[in-house]
């Protein structure tokens, strides 16, 4: 597994903050208690449900670039968070912080005030 | 159809199908013939004195967290679900399962509705539609519908089971102040598979839950309703009440929740797995096997 380029933010993210994407079932599969840090380039943003589903391509430390599947809230939870389907589009690069797969593959969950673009700005916009 | 109220039902003791004091059921019977109280669907709206009813109608969403039955407790076994040995056991084998990536028995994953009483957990916001003889509850989050009736009618004997269950209810003037206050509700004729919440806490697999909630305004906000719902079933060794608590939506926006949309979980034999970008599967627990292939004649 290409992980050399994640920054553990384990000490850094509270485990209870975690949590809002969830509800459709259990996310029992993705590891709450050790979030990373991703920076990669949106390959696909699919604003579905029951659950939104993020591709992003993150490159490695040896140029190899991995494909992750984040899994999100549902629309109907993204829209009152302040996310749309054209929050990200295809090459955005972004910086986001998810609980990843207990298996290890590239997968796993993702909340939308813990992604922002490159530039810091962040990628959902809460409506009032 | 146009249908008629039927007769003023009145409130009586049912034989349990639990069998036991401490679970009472009570059905309503209409004080009028059998034959006039059985409504054929469809169920024309009847207009509605909205002098007499409370103002339930809106858009409601959850007041407390997500994931858990009873919002006063933390989740999991901080729920303290007074399950039967037996139920405890499938409990903790579903904890088990989900402390590796599992889902345990939680069907929902799959996009099998939530059902009764779960789905008044209420993961996203849901409309109240009062009408002179059914109140609907129409719930966003997987487009779940229930439909309460309030025309006197009695449980019918010829419906097959639903995630929603059949439910009947009946208006109450509690204060006596000559306008309806309080909303009581029955849920039978349920479906299995049904989890409390999404960590499995299980409901009896004979599926013979019985459902009973109030539903009544805050005495001084009337933008906070409660749902008090007791759960009679055999996976308990009580009947369990918990009291959700919502909060009216004064903008209301409403967002469509198709589950098989995009779903990126399978079963596959006993396992789960995920889909990745390409729709192939990938592991959600360490080490997991991938499906049995048997079937497939391999090229050689």
């Amino acid at each position: 597994m290409r992980l050399q380029s994640l920054a553990i933010w384990a000490s850094l993210v509270s485990v209870a903050a975690i949590g809002d994407a969830r509800g459709h079932h259990s996310f029992a599969m993705f590891d709450t208690e050790h979030p990373i840090e991703l920076t990669g380039t949106v390959k696909e943003f699919r604003f579905v449900n029951p659950h939104s589903i993020l591709i992003l391509q993150v490159k490695g430390a040896n140029g190899e670039v991995t494909e992750w599947v984040l899994e999100g809230g549902a629309p109907a939870m993204l829209v009152r968070a302040g996310m749309t389907a054209k929050s990200l589009k295809v090459g955005d690069e972004i910086i986001i912080t998810v609980n990843p797969l207990h298996s290890g593959a590239p997968g796993g969950s993702y909340q939308p005030d813990r992604a922002k673009f490159k530039d810091g700005t962040p990628v959902a916009v809460p409506r009032d | 159809m146009a249908v008629q109220p039927c007769c003023v039902g009145s409130i009586s003791r049912a034989p349990s199908k639990h069998g036991d004091e401490s679970m009472p059921l009570r059905t309503i019977v209409g004080a009028c013939a059998l034959a006039a109280c059985v409504i054929a669907a469809p169920v024309a709206a009847a207009p509605l004195d909205e002098s007499k009813y409370p103002p339930f109608a809106g858009q409601w969403f959850r007041i407390g967290p997500l994931q858990v039955f009873d919002a006063a407790k933390p989740k999991g076994r901080g729920q303290e679900a007074p399950l039967t040995p037996e139920y405890q056991a499938i409990y903790e084998a579903n904890l088990a399962d989900q402390a590796t990536g599992g889902f345990g028995d939680d069907p929902v994953y799959r996009c099998i509705p939530e059902g009764m009483p779960r789905a008044m957990t209420l993961v996203l916001p849901m409309e109240i539609v009062v009408t002179g003889n059914t109140t609907y509850l129409l719930m966003e989050y997987l487009s779940m519908i229930r439909r309460i009736y309030t025309d006197g009618r009695d449980f019918p004997t010829d419906q097959e089971p639903s995630w929603m269950g059949y439910s009947i209810g009946k208006w109450i003037d509690e204060d006596g102040h000559g306008r309806y206050d309080v909303l009581e509700v029955e849920t039978r004729n349920l479906k299995n598979p049904r989890t409390f919440e999404p960590s499995g806490i299980p409901m009896h697999r004979d599926a013979q839950t019985v459902i009973k909630e109030r539903l009544y305004l805050d005495k001084t906000n009337p933008d906070k309703l409660y749902d008090e719902i007791t759960t009679y079933d055999h996976a308990l060794t009580r009947p369990w009440t918990v009291v959700r608590a919502m909060r009216r939506g004064h903008n209301p926006m409403w967002i469509e929740s198709i589950c098989a949309e995009g779903n990126v979980h399978v079963k596959i034999g006993n396992e789960t797995y995920m889909l990745n970008g390409d729709n192939l599967l990938m592991p959600v627990k360490k080490g997991q096997q991938p499906p049995d292939l048997s079937l497939f004649k391999q090229a050689k």
